[in-house]
């Protein structure tokens, strides 16, 4: 083989192992937090956020036949609800991390100034160890006071469902969140919220 | 040879696509990758600010109000609002300061002299410091009564007597006696027993209350304890007192034949 056949098979072994190696590094591409991006159907960050806008805006806005918190105000001369998040349930065979939208939820409710709310079962169990810890070994003129909880009127519940229909390589998903506020004390409904998606998901039939 | 097969492909796939569901073309609403701003931040701001000119219309209504209740205010009435607790001959505004309400949280419906302030929120209703209000009624601008919603009813408050701690027990205890009887009537003497208990530890050593336990342990076949609360309800009555005064306790007078009556029966089964 002559030289010059040999220095241009080497440069090509070189070329291919080049591209090769470029073509299995990692790409990572910062995008918007808006930026809607469905890689493959199944509940994302898209959901999540929709949700979160459309129940805060049921929340606030009268048309929905949300007053509740302007009436609660009216009737208790201008003290503020409050209101303590129970359980979201997944009724869908999805996993679907609830939390996201129930902090949109919480911190709406909160920034609104139109609601008070309260930690959830969950957290309260590490603030009431605190508590109980300060008796023992904060200074007195510092420690938190037991039994100064504030009692919620109103608890958020919820529930996510979903259907799924398919055929080849075609399915569509709808999901159902349902939001409710229930009195503590008279069990009334007294807000509802929902929001529906629904979506499409073609796959190929051939893929690489 | 070969055109016999591609015939038959294309029969195939024409079978295969005539079986796929038909439908309109898929309406996409949202392009994937499109930016779509959150609409969140918008909606808190707009409901923090609605929120805020509420709060504060519904803080200066109540300044008002309590300016006016305070202006009006004397002696055990000045004590009563300082409580937050309702009390009889308040005007319409120390009813609103009393209950730290505004006119909004009422429904007044008045014909004459009479004016009566109803909860409009059913659920979750104005409250004192005792309880929760179910109605109040003005005469001549005035409260000549009120109501408190409570676990076992509605509690009037029409005299000063009323609006006691011990008149409270006493209407508790007579509204907790009204359910035991009523579990009583169904047969329930377990449930009956129950409520009687209850009342009991409200209005302790109510002979009515004593008489009722002794009937439904009587009933449940426990004839020692219903023996001893026949007696228990004997000397409640405190007999002597009972001659003395005559007639004022003669419609006492068959619930006292019948403890007696059940005492012997139940101290000869016994022996």
């Amino acid at each position: 083989m002559n030289p010059i056949a040999r220095a241009s098979r080497r440069a090509a072994a070189a070329l291919v192992a080049i591209l090769a190696l470029g073509g299995c590094a990692t790409q990572v591409t910062r995008v918007s937090p808006d930026q809607q991006i469905d890689l493959s159907g199944r509940w994302n960050d898209v959901d999540s956020r929709q949700v979160a806008d459309a129940i805060i805006r049921q929340s606030f806005e009268s048309q929905f036949g949300s007053a509740w918190a302007t009436q609660f105000m009216q009737s208790n001369g201008g003290r503020r609800p409050t209101v303590i998040v129970g359980t979201v349930r997944n009724r869908s065979m999805e996993h679907i991390p609830v939390t996201t939208f129930v902090r949109d939820l919480e911190r709406a409710y909160l920034s609104s100034g139109q609601v008070q709310v309260v930690a959830s079962a969950e957290e309260r169990d590490e603030v009431r160890a605190e508590r109980v810890d300060q008796q023992e070994n904060a200074a007195a003129e510092t420690r938190a006071r037991l039994g100064r909880e504030r009692g919620a009127q109103y608890m958020l519940q919820g529930d996510i469902s979903s259907i799924e229909d398919r055929e080849g390589g075609r399915r569509v998903v709808y999901y159902q969140v349902d939001m409710t506020l229930v009195d503590l004390e008279s069990n009334a409904k007294t807000w509802t919220g929902q929001h529906r998606i629904k979506k499409f998901v073609e796959r190929p039939r051939f893929r690489l | 040879m070969r055109r016999t097969s591609l015939a038959a492909a294309a029969l195939v796939l024409t079978a295969a696509a005539a079986c796929a569901p038909r439908m309109q073309p898929v309406r996409p609403i949202q392009a994937n990758g499109a930016i779509v701003p959150s609409t969140q931040d918008e909606t808190i701001a707009r409901a923090h600010t609605e929120g805020r000119a509420e709060r504060e219309r519904a803080a200066a209504e109540q300044d008002q109000t309590v300016a006016a209740a305070l202006r009006a205010c004397s002696g055990a009435t000045c004590d009563a609002l300082a409580r937050g607790q309702l009390s009889l001959g308040m005007t319409r505004e120390q009813v609103l300061a009393a209950t730290r309400t505004g006119g909004a949280a009422w429904e007044e419906r008045g014909a004459g002299f009479v004016t009566t302030l109803t909860a409009r929120d059913d659920g979750r209703g104005p409250r004192d410091a005792v309880a929760e209000v179910a109605y109040v009624t003005l005469e001549n601008g005035r409260v000549r009564s009120y109501a408190y919603r409570e676990p076992q009813g509605v509690r009037l408050v029409a005299s000063a007597a009323d609006a006691t701690p011990a008149a409270q027990a006493r209407a508790r205890a007579e509204a907790l006696r009204r359910e035991g009887d009523d579990f009583a009537l169904a047969g329930d003497f377990q449930r009956a027993l129950d409520r009687y208990d209850r009342a009991d530890v409200i209005q302790p050593n109510d002979p009515e209350t004593t008489l009722r336990i002794a009937r439904a342990l009587d009933k449940q076949l426990r004839p020692y304890e219903a023996l001893i609360r026949y007696r228990l309800f004997l000397h409640q009555l405190e007999i002597e007192k009972i001659r003395a005064y005559g007639d004022a306790y003669a419609n006492m007078a068959g619930a006292i034949a019948e403890a007696r009556s059940r005492i012997i029966v139940l101290e000869r089964n016994g022996r």
